[in-house]
């Protein structure tokens, strides 16, 4: 078989199979009876991924709900068929309701706070005022401790007796707040560690997006009269959309996932108003030994994901098409 | 370049943006509303990085102090590094550091070797399937891996591997966006570059390890690093899966082994404070390809 | 059209010499110390504060008066994670060689296999047998016929009282015992007139956030009555209103900013009665040794009847031995030699004002000695346990449920009644539901 060096390859992406004769053409090269090996060589390149996808995603997904229609004890015992009793339980309980109330509760107190600052931020860096690295290590920092270094950081800030955020109520003549303690304050508590933990990420994204932003426009707007102000709201804000949706996106799916803080900083005892609702499948399963009752409520909590993930797909589209 | 539509993974930082804006035409660069700026970045950013640098403080007083409530930064006694000593003493900060460094490094090489294979195969390889197997692969994204917690750790009990670094370490190699992302990158590469090596008979394996690989160091790179901060801060899994407290990551030792004598407020502190160095010792390296991971490719969202 | 390599020398060098750091450290750790023989036995327990620096200092006795084995002692955060992370040790079949348990948490957990039983005639080989202690709790230990924990002590709730502040207020009889109050209101006016004395409040008592602390206050009170609440599985649970509405009043009275602070939590009351603040303190007998250290000059009593009958919530430490797949028969016969051992050497943590269950030491001269705990020792008497059923105990989400329901009584001044029903129906919840640890009742105890 003759093989020759490429002369001139085509230019589109399109996957042309050719075998190759004495001159070259199409994109994909192939030698005669080929196919076989690159089938093979495929599954070989594939395999460690299709494994380990198999066995710790695709297996517990099939087996989680097979789980859910038993009443499996995480001691080994029970495990026997209980048709849909878990599911009709799930729906019908109070805390997982609660926990899902927090949840939802949580996303909205923290997504707001976590857009805005996080926008106020990025608008004022990209200003290019000096000392870049430093805000960009203020904010962004945070984001790589990990969730227990945070809340722990924030137990002690929050402590009733000693903590830093009472003795700053305290020297403003504020009375003191069980923040972390009383159901009135704990959930706020933990959207305010939240948001000091993760808005560094948001903040990058933004930047990067404005940053985005010829000069040009901004010059144009200028040589126009335009002060900064008006550049901002009519030239900045507008094409802030796409991040804006992506930062949303991510946050809202992030944000309904809520465990690491929210368990770290009670103690690992919920409150009735902090309990997310992956702390109640943790509960129920590990806390309670039910196993099966706690996939149930994990698959209505995946249910309310999926078709949260979908909307927001919708959205996303119909935004590309307007 | 700058309406470029975004799914969670496409570019949107254009080539050539600048990172630093000058001050603008006409605008006095000591103006008064850049002073003003100036000074609600300052505030925001001593806001942000007080609470850690509270818990520093804390770190270096005395217990007694710590427990006194003083709202000063330095406790009256004076700053001493007993906290740390304590801390140190006890040995277990670090073992939980070195199975953070250890597992953390495992699952990092482990999901980048596998990631990129599947992502080359996807990318350049043609078999029965492709299509809706990169379908599932992709949809498989959006399962949160909390959903997954009770079959796994059901998982673990019968293969017996609770408490143990492999229990630890396999679940969380399977990470479907880094699949896709590198995938995309992939794709971009010019498909001469392998053609000419085919043509000369490599094998498809050594031209993804002479070409493909060398060519995609900035991907890899980003992809390692995220997958390393995401596996060495995971709590959840880690938590579950680890009882022995000489097999625990970091973040689950610090939450879960308390001190004999109760809370010890200095000491809590100064174990955080250990415990965050490391991740911030990366950042401080890494920080050009982190900050740009972030904002390429919305890294580290979930 | 390469693109730039990001990763500079520079950067891939520092990272690796730092890792390269870091394992050295590593290996610097402290390691642990092996002999030849000596057997390293895993002991988790949930002892912290007081009770944890006497158990250390404990754990060090045994461990420096013989060879055999070596005591490694691990420290969990009190309540409901420590069980969690119990239960899956035990279910994942790598378990700690020993571990403590709240008497009244072993019923639940015995059914899920998660604890292997001890065998009797080992430990009557070593002394410990049903002779060493009193009735009540040896038989706590049994599910059924099979010993499946061995009391270390009795941890009752009791009251210690400032004797410089109550001497003062005149409220100390002539050999300085606090005087005997037996209803509600004569308690009310003690304290009131204690805290006349006292520069902060009459009474600490911490419960925000502290479903435990509420419950022990509580269930005392309720028992006075001479009532048990009773959890049948299955059926209804049974709780007389009017107590359950009283006692919880009269726990409401106490808090009004007045008689003790509107709201403290666990550590600050601890905190406000060890500086000398307060001129009594509800807490457990296991805050001795903290007492002691702060200097302050106090004693303690049993819990004032109010209600008739003598009685004080208490519960007990015990070990257990969880379950292992593969148990190290080595191991687990210098397991039973550790807790005979400790239970021998048990005088010291009646120092720390736990009352040892171990008869030998608490019938002991040196035992009799022991001021305050000679003061209460009469509590071990009229000691009540938790309601038996699988969901109670110490450290149960029982004490935190209860917490739940009832802390806004006590922080906001809601309904007292309307709160126990609440509570009520949450435990009718519990008790509808099988034992989780064994949905099935396949388990033969």
């Amino acid at each position: 078989m003759t093989t020759s060096t490429t002369g001139s390859v085509a230019a589109s992406g399109a996957a042309t199979r050719t075998i190759v004769t004495g001159s070259a053409s199409g994109i994909r090269l192939r030698r005669p009876g080929s196919r076989n090996r690159e089938q093979l060589v495929s599954w070989a390149f594939l395999a460690p991924f299709l494994v380990a996808f198999a066995l710790f995603l695709i297996w517990p997904i099939v087996h989680g709900i097979y789980l859910s229609f038993t009443d499996q004890s995480l001691t080994g015992a029970g495990g026997g068929f209980v048709g849909f009793a878990n599911y009709g339980e799930a729906l019908t309980d109070p805390v997982m309701w609660q926990s899902m109330w927090n949840t939802v509760w949580f996303t909205l107190l923290s997504t707001v706070p976590l857009v805005v600052i996080a926008l106020l931020m990025a608008a004022l860096v990209d200003r290019g005022l000096p000392g870049q690295w430093l805000w960009r290590l203020s904010f962004f920092m945070p984001y790589l401790l990990a969730s227990t270094v945070i809340s722990q950081i924030w137990v002690w800030i929050f402590n009733p007796q000693i903590g830093a955020a009472n003795n700053i109520l305290k020297a403003f003549g504020l009375e003191p707040l069980a923040w972390l303690q009383n159901p009135d304050t704990n959930m706020l508590s933990i959207v305010i560690a939240t948001v000091w933990w993760t808005v560094g990420f948001n903040f990058l994204l933004y930047l990067a997006a404005m940053q985005n932003i010829p000069s040009q426009q901004y010059e144009a707007a200028s040589l126009d009269g335009a002060g900064p102000w008006r550049q901002f709201w009519s030239i900045t804000l507008p094409q802030l959309g796409p991040a804006t949706v992506l930062i949303l996106i991510l946050q809202i799916l992030a944000s309904l996932k809520l465990f690491d803080q929210a368990y770290q900083m009670l103690g690992g005892v919920a409150s009735d108003t902090t309990r997310s609702i992956v702390q109640y499948i943790y509960e129920a399963g590990f806390v309670n030994y039910r196993f099966g009752y706690s996939a149930a409520i994990s698959y209505v909590f995946f249910a309310l994901i999926v078709i949260i993930g979908v909307a927001q797909a919708l959205v996303s589209r119909r935004r590309k098409e307007l | 370049m700058s309406t470029a539509t975004l799914s969670q993974t496409e570019t949107i930082t254009a080539p050539g943006a600048r990172r630093r804006r000058p001050h603008l035409p006409g605008q006095k660069p000591f103006g008064p509303l850049r002073v003003a700026a100036f000074a609600v970045l300052a505030l925001l950013a001593i806001g942000w990085l007080l609470p850690f640098l509270w818990a520093i403080a804390t770190a270096f007083k005395t217990e007694t102090d710590a427990a006194s409530g003083d709202p000063s930064w330095i406790g009256a006694t004076g700053p001493t590094v007993e906290a740390f000593a304590a801390i140190l003493s006890q040995g277990n900060v670090y073992t939980w550091a070195f199975n953070s460094l250890w597992t953390s490094a495992a699952v990092t090489l482990i999901t980048l070797a596998i990631s990129a294979l599947a992502a080359y195969a996807f990318s350049r390889l043609n078999f029965t399937g492709r299509k809706w197997l990169f379908v599932v692969v992709i949809a498989s994204i959006i399962v949160p891996p909390q959903v997954l917690i009770i079959p796994l750790f059901y998982q673990m009990l019968t293969f017996n591997m609770i408490d143990t670094y492999w229990g630890l370490i396999l679940p969380q190699v399977v990470v479907p966006a880094m699949v896709f992302i590198l995938k995309k990158f992939f794709d971009a590469i010019p498909i001469e570059l392998e053609d000419a090596a085919r043509v000369d008979g490599a094998s498809r394996f050594r031209i993804f390890w002479s070409i493909v690989l060398p060519l995609s160091r900035p991907i890899l790179a980003s992809v390692a690093i995220f997958v390393f901060i995401g596996a060495w801060n995971n709590f959840l899994w880690p938590f579950l899966v680890i009882n022995d407290t000489t097999l625990m990551t970091l973040p689950v030792g610090l939450q879960t082994v308390i001190s004999a004598y109760g809370v010890q407020y200095a000491q809590v502190m100064a174990q955080a404070v250990l415990a965050a160095l490391p991740l911030i010792i990366v950042f401080i390296i890494f920080q050009k390809q982190i900050v740009k991971g972030v904002a390429t490719s919305g890294f580290g969202g979930q | 059209m390469t693109p730039p390599l990001d990763l500079s020398r520079r950067q891939f060098l520092t990272a690796s010499s730092l890792a390269a750091g870091a394992a050295l450290l590593a290996g610097c750790a402290p390691g642990q110390v092996s002999a030849s023989d000596t057997q390293t036995l895993q002991f988790w327990h949930l002892l912290s504060g007081g009770d944890g620096v006497t158990m250390s200092s404990l754990l060090d006795g045994v461990n420096g008066a013989q060879d055999a084995y070596r005591i490694r002692p691990t420290v969990l955060a009190w309540g409901t994670p420590y069980y969690t992370k119990l239960a899956m040790a035990g279910a994942g079949g790598r378990a700690p060689d020993v571990a403590i348990m709240h008497a009244t948490r072993v019923n639940g957990w015995a059914p899920g296999g998660l604890l292997d039983d001890w065998d009797l005639d080992r430990l009557a080989d070593l002394g410990v047998d049903k002779s060493t202690f009193p009735a009540p709790i040896w038989e706590k230990g049994f599910v059924g016929d099979r010993l499946f924990s061995v009391a270390l002590d009795a941890h009752p709730f009791v009251m210690m009282f400032n004797t410089d502040v109550c001497d003062a207020a005149g409220v100390l009889d002539t050999d300085g015992r606090l005087r005997e109050t037996t209803s509600p209101e004569e308690f009310l006016d003690q304290l009131r007139t204690v805290g006349g004395a006292a520069s902060g409040h009459a009474l600490s008592y911490g419960y925000l956030g502290d479903g435990a602390q509420m419950w022990r206050l509580f269930y005392g009170l309720y028992a006075q009555h001479g009532l048990a609440m009773e959890l049948p599985l299955g059926g209804k649970a049974v709780i007389d209103k009017d107590a359950a509405v009283e006692s919880l009043t009269f726990m409401q009275t106490l808090l009004d900013g007045e008689i003790a602070a509107a709201q403290n939590d666990y550590g600050s009351a601890i905190a406000e009665f060890a500086t000398g603040k307060s001129g009594m303190l509800f807490t457990g007998v296991w805050e001795l040794r903290t007492m002691q250290n702060a200097g302050i000059p106090f004693d303690a009593a049993m819990f004032p009847t109010l209600y008739g009958t003598p009685a004080v919530y208490a519960d007990s430490h015990s070990f257990v031995l969880p379950h292992q797949t593969n148990a190290d028969e080595t191991k687990r016969e210098l397991t039973y030699q550790f807790v005979a051992d400790l239970l021998k050497g048990s005088i010291g943590w009646a120092e720390a004002g736990h009352i040892p269950a171990y008869l030998p030491v608490t019938e002991s001269p040196e035992y009799a000695d022991l001021i305050p705990q000679a003061h209460y020792a009469e509590a071990a008497e009229h000691v009540v346990y938790d309601p038996t059923a699988w969901f109670t105990g110490s450290g149960s989400s029982f004490q935190e449920d209860f917490g739940a329901a009832v802390q806004g009584v006590l922080l906001s001044g809601d309904d007292p009644a309307a709160a126990i029903d609440r509570f009520e129906a949450r435990a009718n919840t519990m008790l509808a539901q099988p034992n989780p640890a064994d949905p099935e009742g396949t388990w033969k105890p």
